[in-house]
């Protein structure tokens, strides 16, 4: 979702100057970007762990290790330590990336499918129907975002599909306004009409000749919604209506490293780091992305 | 269009949008799956309705929660007194009602959100102008990773950092609690982070911008020395753009504070709401929910009203998002 997919043929020619496409263009700047180039490395590692979480972790989560309890940092077996109840902390952190990845992803593709849907049937259609869905959008945003998302959680349980969901829902508004501006804006060009001249489907018409121009926009908000939802994530977890436990959440485990911050502090401070990190790379992924397609200068 | 007209038209709209904010918190609530007795039988166990006798009192409460009358009527009663801001008694919290927790919480959650956003652009303005002078220097690209860092990590994650820099390798600040102005410092810091990455963000292109402004190249023509110039001409309208994400800004400040204060343990409003949430507790979370969103639309609608005072041009236009549309096209010299 976040990621450019390279396109060998059309990069062929870019060093020259004379790549053939906006997107060949843009992955071109942004290979030329090194730490957002790195970052995308960084993100990629992450999702292979995440993915391969089973194979990777020495422990299952919620496998606990009686005899070592709030073991420190380079206990034998252990090597990042144990929690509380001796459960290994780098199987924790690992299987915590997993469902922050998860949620993450899964929300922003929930919430990318619910805006296209609004956003496009809004301003294609018009009339009423944009009426009535931008009011829609409107109430959306005078209900503050956590707020909502912590009012579905409590409705749809703790599951990891309902937190997905709750964080989906609560963050389609301004993506959905985006793909409606977008629209607006493309809708009246002469090739849109021609397309309509030749009777092609309003259908038809959205998904092939308007929403393609809504593309990299969109790219450029998801690749920073992605880091936004980890943070949610993690901060539902803090609050204790996150992922229901034994399931690991960094929210969750820095919730309960706060308890221990004197006796164990690296119960707080590794998913602290591990958490930071990932956000960064994320960030730096969506800036490099966003300059990749800003083509109006060096200032934004 | 008149001003009174407008701001009928917006008031009208706040009404509405309130009433939609309430219906679908209600709704959502009456969804979800339990109610307010049968949480606290589970979760606080007997302890909560003072030792035995737990199925009388679940009873008795029963009728007292509202549980035995249609989930409609029960609405209704809930936003007969909400319009004379009277919420009636929390079921959590039976001997308070939820105006009063309100009036408590709230003033905790906004003293630190108002100092966050009056600190953060005490910073934010000056690096984002010094930033946007020296474009691309040292100075520049620092201001740049400052700024990534406040829009990647969220403010408890700030928070973490801080107790464990503040309160665990120096050991002079205490790491959660509500007792004094010291325990201020680290949520205030740990709320600083964000709106400063974002005002200074603001300030830096808006300053740019401003300086290739005709009316700056003049001055500077004119013979003007560079800091006047900066000062006088550029700054002030450079900053109008800012009233736009401030408004927006300490209204999520206000209501964001919740993550800070779950992780330093202050009884501000947003806890409140968690804890409503979580316990089912329709009073205490509709009225809360029905005050955040009340105070987010304020806001939008100061900032629109100010905006409009400072603008002549958006006025003339009917209002800022017009304005902000239409201020994308006006052709841009490349960097």
């Amino acid at each position: 979702m976040a990621t450019i997919t390279e396109e060998p043929a059309a990069t062929a020619g870019v060093e020259a100057g004379e790549a053939r496409s906006h997107w060949s263009r843009a992955w071109a700047r942004f290979k030329a970007n090194r730490l957002a180039f790195v970052s995308l490395i960084f993100c990629g590692l992450l999702i292979v762990t995440a993915l391969a979480a089973p194979w990777i972790a020495p422990y299952h989560f919620s496998e606990t290790d009686p005899d070592a309890r709030l073991a420190p940092l380079g206990t034998e077996g252990h090597l990042l330590g144990t929690d509380l109840l001796g459960r290994d902390i780098f199987s924790r952190l690992i299987y915590g990336l997993r469902t922050a990845l998860f949620v993450a992803f899964g929300a922003e593709l929930a919430s990318l499918v619910v805006a296209i849907l609004i956003g496009l049937s809004a301003g294609y259609i018009g009339g009423r129907v944009d009426q009535g869905l931008m009011g829609i959008t409107d109430v959306m945003y005078a209900f503050p975002s956590y707020l909502f998302a912590i009012v579905l959680v409590t409705v749809m349980g703790r599951s990891l599909w309902a937190v997905m969901l709750a964080i989906g829902i609560s963050s389609w508004v301004t993506q959905a306004r985006l793909v409606r501006a977008q629209v607006l804006t493309v809708k009246e060009r002469e090739y849109v009409e021609a397309a309509r001249s030749m009777g092609a489907s309003g259908t038809t018409i959205s998904l092939r000749y308007i929403l393609p121009n809504a593309i990299g926009p969109l790219l450029v908000t998801t690749s920073f919604a992605i880091p936004a939802a980890i943070g949610a994530e993690a901060g539902l977890a803090l609050l204790g209506l996150g992922v229901q436990p034994p399931t690991p959440s960094w929210g969750s485990m820095i919730s309960e490293g706060t308890s221990y911050i004197l006796a164990a502090p690296h119960l707080l401070f590794l998913p602290a780091a591990l958490f930071a990190l990932t956000l960064l790379a994320f960030t730096w992924v969506g800036d490099g992305i966003r300059d990749a397609f800003d083509t109006s200068g060096e200032d934004r | 269009m008149s001003f009174m007209t407008y701001l009928g038209k917006r008031v009208m709209r706040m009404v509405l949008s309130l009433t939609a904010v309430s219906m679908i918190t209600f709704t959502l609530l009456q969804l979800a799956p339990g109610n307010f007795a049968d949480i606290q039988r589970i979760s606080a166990g007997a302890a909560q309705f003072g030792g035995s006798g737990t199925e009388d009192m679940v009873h008795a409460f029963a009728s007292r929660y509202g549980d035995d009358i249609p989930a409609w009527r029960q609405y209704l009663i809930f936003m007969k007194g909400a319009v004379t801001w009277d919420f009636g008694p929390s079921y959590k919290y039976p001997t308070q009602d939820v105006q009063d927790i309100i009036a408590q919480g709230f003033p905790i959650s906004a003293t630190i959100a108002l100092i966050a956003v009056a600190l953060s652009l005490l910073i934010a303005i000056p690096i984002g102008v010094y930033a946007a002078v020296r474009q691309n220097s040292p100075a520049d690209h620092g201001t740049m990773f400052l700024i990534t860092l406040g829009t990647a990590l969220p403010n408890y994650l700030t928070g973490v950092i801080l107790v464990l820099f503040f309160t665990l390798t120096l050991g002079v600040l205490p790491s959660s609690g509500w007792a004094g102005p010291h325990y201020m410092i680290m949520p205030v810091l740990a709320l600083v982070l964000g709106p400063t990455a974002v005002l200074a963000r603001y300030v830096r292109s808006s300053m740019l911008e401003t300086l290739r402004e005709e009316y700056v190249v003049a001055a500077l023509a004119k013979g003007g020395p560079r800091s006047t110039v900066i000062m006088r001409h550029a700054l002030r309208n450079s900053l109008i753009p800012i009233v736009t994400v401030l408004g927006p800004l300490l209204a999520s400040l206000m209501t964001g504070t919740v993550f800070v204060e779950a992780l330093f343990r202050i009884p501000g409003l947003g806890l409140y709401f968690a804890q409503a949430a979580a316990s089912r507790d329709m009073p205490l979370l509709m009225g809360t929910a029905l005050f955040f969103a009340l105070i987010l639309m304020t806001m939008n609608l100061i900032v629109d009203l100010v905006y409009g005072y400072l603008d002549p041009r958006i006025r003339a236009a009917g209002g800022v998002s017009r304005w902000r549309r239409s201020q994308k096209s006006p052709l841009r010299q490349p960097a």
